[in-house]
């Protein structure tokens, strides 16, 4: 298990090396194809003189930048806990078959340093700067890491963009503005944000979301839980009831989109205080007594089917739409 | 909870009207003997036995918690309708002060919100089985002093003008407007649960902002 801290802030003079004669060889190639010998010779050392100089610029212009990259392997066992606390970036984690996490880091400049430690089988990243001269927006770092399938993920990423792909363990994930955006994951994944949209496509477990001002669209899902709170946000539902799920959506202003198919079973209970209710569905009046809050505001109940999953829709003065999938 | 067993001669009222030398250990055969037989009681005076055991090992440095902890606390129990404008409901007298006399005699550890969110626990279960929830319209002091908290916090907050700092205000300012809304609301449906709910949970998410503007504000370097 690799426990060493990392810190490779600059690339190998042979990995520039190689990067220079990658891209004078093949400049070469071209002209000696298709030149005369003298001339093409001659066009070759011009070229291949002009490709070291460009080299040579790349180098000097993109050291300042590279000189902070950071790239690391750590062999884990079987759900790894990956913590991650960037102030500002974009976050990318995708799952692997690999029994380890790489984490690729790039800061944004020299003044700001990540920490990349493992401790047991847990790994934390950190951003943090490294003089106080930072301006806020300079402290900045984007990430690429590769994750196994059953790891576990808490990120903190207050601005930038989250996004994370076919991850199966639990998730926590926090951002201020930063979007976040999941596909094909699973386990109880919770997020907050603060105005940071969120999408979740293919996700499945149980999803807890909220925020103040983020849209959020729940694409081909199949949770069996559901709990979604925005303020000033839209929310759009496309996926699966699936029984005995629950599924609760909750905004203030806003539109909250609900997509149902024909073999959907469902409990609806649709309320907007001070907007609108739109449905599309052949709903079986409740026969127990109504809600306590139906005599304020728009309000609907009715099971869809049998109901077997419940499906609470609220909304302050935002309009709620119950509207058959295409 | 029953308002009286029948076997004791003591009801749950007066019960937790002596919790406070209950928890002391000066407990009277009566009170004993109400404990056996309701549950409910039991279970309260184990909670609070549990929370005053546990408390003093959670003690680290017995820092002072945040103002926006208390603001929380506060909203909280205000929801719950344990107090109201500032005070504590006066229906059951005991209240105040044995609530009060616990806070003060528990130490306020680092992990404050270890036992904040017991005390939202146990005061969420008396408020329910004691009836204290009331649908009385509030008056929104609460309101205030998040105002007041809010100066605070975005007085102490640092000068960046980082995307995360812009994105705390511009949200502040939402959550202020629909806080405002559901308050005309509340003002002309007082018995709209439903709208009270949406107050109280823009009041938490205007805590929430706070407690993140004031951390922010903190030197974090």
């Amino acid at each position: 298990m690799n426990t060493q801290p990392i810190y490779m802030r600059n690339l190998s003079k042979s990995l520039y090396t190689g990067l220079c004669s990658r891209l004078g060889q093949p400049l070469s190639r071209k002209i000696l194809r298709n030149g005369g010998r003298s001339a093409a010779a001659r066009k070759t050392a011009g070229l291949k003189a002009a490709g070291w100089l460009a080299c040579g610029f790349l180098i000097v212009g993109a050291a300042p930048a590279w000189a902070d990259h950071v790239e690391k392997h750590f062999k884990v066992d079987s759900r790894p806990v990956i913590t991650l606390h960037n102030p500002n970036g974009a976050v990318t984690v995708k799952a692997w078959t690999n029994s380890e996490v790489m984490v690729i880091a790039s800061p944004a400049s020299s003044d700001v340093e990540v920490d990349v430690e493992q401790t047991g089988n847990r790994v934390d990243i950190m951003t943090h700067p490294t003089s106080d001269s930072v301006a806020d927006d300079e402290l900045r770092a984007d990430f690429e890491i590769r994750v196994p399938q059953d790891a576990e993920l808490q990120i903190h990423d207050d601005s930038g963009a989250v996004s994370v792909n076919s991850v199966l363990g639990d998730m926590n994930v926090e951002t201020v503005g930063a979007g976040v955006d999941l596909s094909d994951a699973a386990g109880y994944l919770s997020v907050k944000t603060i105005g940071g949209s969120f999408q979740c496509l293919r996700c499945a477990g149980q999803v807890e979301v909220s925020s103040i001002s983020g849209n959020f669209r729940l694409l081909d899902m199949r949770s069996y839980h559901v709990r979604a709170q925005t303020s000033k946000g839209n929310i759009l539902f496309n996926g699966e009831f699936i029984p005995n799920g629950f599924y609760d959506l909750k905004n203030y202003s806003g539109v909250i989109e609900v997509r149902f198919s024909p073999g959907d079973s469902f409990d609806l209970s649709a309320t907007s205080l001070k907007g609108k209710v739109n449905n599309e569905a052949k709903l079986i009046p409740p026969t127990h007594q109504q809600h306590f809050y139906s005599r304020f505001g728009n309000s609907l109940f009715g099971s869809f089917n049998s109901g077997r999953a419940k499906v609470e829709l609220s909304s302050f003065d935002g309009t709620i739409n119950i509207l058959k999938r295409n | 909870m029953a308002a009286r067993t029948e076997m004791s001669t003591m009801g749950c009222n007066e019960f937790i009207g002596q919790l406070e030398d209950w928890l002391d250990g000066n407990r009277h055969p009566d009170a004993r003997t109400h404990a056996r037989e309701c549950p409910s009681c039991r279970s309260v005076a184990a909670d609070f036995d549990d929370i005053r055991g546990v408390a003093p090992a959670l003690m680290v440095a017995d820092p002072e918690p945040s103002p926006e902890l208390w603001i929380r606390l506060r909203a909280q129990l205000e929801q719950e309708g344990i107090i109201r404008d500032g005070e504590s409901v006066r229906t059951n007298a005991w209240t105040p002060a044995w609530l009060d006399r616990l806070l003060v005699a528990i130490p306020r550890p680092a992990l404050a919100g270890a036992y904040l969110a017991a005390l939202f626990a146990v005061a969420f279960g008396l408020s329910t089985a004691l009836g204290l929830r009331t649908p009385e319209s509030p008056n929104f002091a609460l309101s205030a002093q998040l105002d007041s908290a809010e100066q605070t916090a975005s007085s102490s907050m640092r000068d960046g003008k980082s995307l995360a700092s812009a994105s705390l205000h511009e949200n502040l300012a939402i959550v202020d407007n629909y806080i405002a809304l559901c308050e005309n609301s509340v003002r002309e449906e007082p018995d709209n649960e439903a709208a009270r709910d949406y107050l109280y949970q823009a009041y938490q998410q205007k805590a929430d902002l706070i407690s993140q503007m004031t951390e922010r504000g903190e030197p974090s370097r």
